[in-house]
């Protein structure tokens, strides 16, 4: 339980002041509800939160989305620019699964058109979207292959007929960050990506087949045919192993370069390089393949998606990407700072890009809804164009999984219309909507605290999970 | 001290706190315990393969957690879960031992969850006045 003391800037801002503990650089802001708060307290978020505020470089605050929790090193849901010139970069600023992010699909379908061949679909996908345990990927990566993927990304899968250039226009970056390097991703990394394109991954990672709920901002939908009853497809998965030990290698290498840069942190886990040194470089350069990777990834589930709805509701059943954004990154960017423009290097680890004008998607837990948002300019005045990016965990594991049977869940699931299939029985007990916080009031903090718009809400009535 | 490990557990996070007799029976009960994330039962889990860690790095905390990501990588890249563990030395700079297990199948074995990596969170390892422990937690 955390008994540090906040002081309220407003119903949806808390400082903690630079003068908390020694060797913070800036102050950290919490965006929360009161409400909220209660739950951010229960763990060693805001602890995490401050310790981030030490970085060196660290340019206007720290800051902490309404869904933190406790992460390594960095808070989940934490936001950091340091300066581009005289800033660290931190892997664990990002985290260990690199990209890992959300692609939402837009249909030509309806809830009505969907509903009777609801159980054959979900069955397709589950069949045709391998969960990746070990390497359980159809796709069969040369080492050419591989380091395409690595530095071209998605481009690299359109051109194996999985896609199409309009996906790329629909993508962060176009899918492609530019610096990747594939000699900077070690062989190891490389081994344990190779037979994971194309996988989802277990824990919180899913597809989901939802449909839009209520629509708050008619005309922002109708730009996106995001109608009443419209079918969407929901992805959230990442870089997979390749992206975890790209994060794994560069913890070490920038842990023995901090001695070497005479750099102080008080976790281990937030290993930091100047963004300029040789080994500050060498990761972004590992980190943008990895990025690239995961983008390539989510585009791989895409096509199979788009195949397994063919194959229920034939050719007629169209799924574009409506837009794919990471939610673990670190990016330079232009951004203003005490009144003048500065290029920055923004960390965002479990926290989404929210320029305005830009999509934003926060996906609720399994069963819940998830929101389509657009970001707005209060982003860019005080979070350096970020939102959050979930709903965030409130319980355990263990606690999550007490008194209740997978089967359980998924039949309840199923009274409410939804039908889920999990290659795990954790991946429904350990997942249940329970363990998280509550979405809608998650939601209203970025909403009210004009950050990113809610567009629509969407409800799932398939969920795929490893 | 019993050789053994029990899991913990905070909101997102799952740490491992094993015992031993001895450090080396520490990092083998540790050994033990991130299987235990990775499947259901794998006192299941048959000796049939037998694979060569060697783990480096600069502190003993490098060290080990660096031999436990060999488990994350052989599950990865061969699918391979481990249940039998040797430690043959541990210097000042490496581990060198070795894992024995199988191939993980979905008809014999259950996945409980995909480990990503071992975190330097909290960690720690120490003399206890029976033995060794260690403390180390996973991201999923």
């Amino acid at each position: 339980m955390s008994k540090i003391q906040l002081q309220k800037i407003d119903e949806y801002r808390w400082l903690i002041p630079r003068t908390y503990k020694p060797g913070m650089r800036t102050d950290a802001v919490i965006y929360a509800s009161e409400r909220l708060l209660q739950s951010i307290r229960q763990d060693q978020s805001l602890e995490q939160a401050a310790n981030v505020a030490m970085l060196p470089g660290i340019v206007g605050r720290a800051l902490a989305m309404p869904d933190i929790h406790q992460g390594y090193g960095f808070p989940i849901g934490g936001v950091a620019a340091v300066d581009d010139e005289n800033g660290v970069v931190s892997p664990g600023g990002v985290g260990f699964d690199i990209n890992c992010g959300v692609r939402l699909l837009g249909s030509t379908l309806t809830v009505k058109d969907v509903k009777p061949k609801l159980r054959d679909l979900v069955h397709q996908l589950f069949r045709d979207i391998p969960s990746g345990t070990g390497q359980s990927s159809r796709l069969k990566l040369s080492d050419t292959d591989l380091n395409s993927v690595l530095e071209e990304g998605p481009r690299w899968a359109i051109e194996h007929d999985m896609g199409s250039e309009s996906d790329l226009d629909h993508t962060e970056e176009r899918g492609c960050m530019a610096g990747a390097d594939a000699y900077a991703v070690s062989e190891r990394a490389k081994q344990r990506g190779r037979g994971q394109l194309g996988t989802l991954g277990s824990g919180n990672h899913f597809l989901e087949v939802q449909f839009v709920d209520e629509v708050f901002a008619e005309q922002t939908a109708a730009q996106y045919n995001l109608e009443k009853n419209r079918i969407v497809v929901l992805i959230h998965t990442g870089s997979r192993g390749l992206g975890h030990q790209v994060c794994t290698d560069y913890v070490s290498q920038l842990d023995l370069a901090m001695r070497k840069y005479d750099l102080q942190v008080p976790d281990r886990q937030l290993a930091c390089a100047p963004v300029h040194s040789p080994e500050g470089q060498r990761y972004l350069h590992a980190m943008a393949a990895a990025a690239n990777f995961a983008w390539t990834n989510r585009q791989c589930i895409a096509h199979a998606t788009r195949g397994a709805f063919k194959r229920v509701f034939g050719n007629s059943a169209n799924l574009s990407v409506i837009y794919d954004v990471a939610h673990n990154i670190a990016k330079r960017e232009l951004h203003i700072v005490d009144g003048r423009q500065r290029r920055v290097v923004v960390h965002r680890k479990g926290a989404t890009r929210a320029f305005p004008d830009q999509p934003v998607f926060i996906p609720g837990s399994m069963g819940t809804a998830s929101y389509f948002l657009m970001g707005q300019e209060g982003a860019m005045r005080e979070t350096f164009g970020s939102a959050c990016h979930g709903a965030g965990r409130v319980m355990s594991r263990s606690a999550a999984k007490k008194g209740v049977t997978a089967k359980e869940i998924q039949k309840e699931l199923e009274s409410r219309g939804i039908i889920v299939e999990s290659l795990t029985r954790e991946g429904l007990t350990e997942e249940k909507p329970e363990a998280y916080k509550d979405i809608e009031s998650v939601v209203d903090v970025v909403h009210n605290a004009g950050l990113a718009a809610r567009v629509a809400r969407l409800r799932p009535i398939g969920v795929i999970k490893g | 001290m019993r050789l053994g490990f029990k899991l913990l557990e905070h909101t997102s996070d799952i740490g491992i706190l094993a015992h031993g007799e001895t450090r080396e029976q520490a990092l083998i009960g540790a050994s033990e315990g991130l299987v235990s994330i990775l499947v259901e039962s794998p006192e299941a889990i048959r000796n049939v393969e037998e694979r060569h860690f060697k783990a480096s790095g600069r502190d003993e905390a490098e060290q080990i957690v660096n031999w436990l990501n060999e488990l994350v990588f052989y599950f990865d890249t061969e699918g391979l879960v481990f249940w039998g563990f040797s430690i043959d030395s541990w210097t000042s700079e490496e581990i060198i031992g070795r894992a024995t297990g199988e191939r993980f199948d979905l008809y014999r074995h259950e996945l409980r969850t995909a480990v990503k990596a071992i975190t330097y969170h909290q960690f720690e390892s120490h003399p206890t006045p029976t033995g060794w422990e260690i403390r180390v937690f996973v991201d999923v």
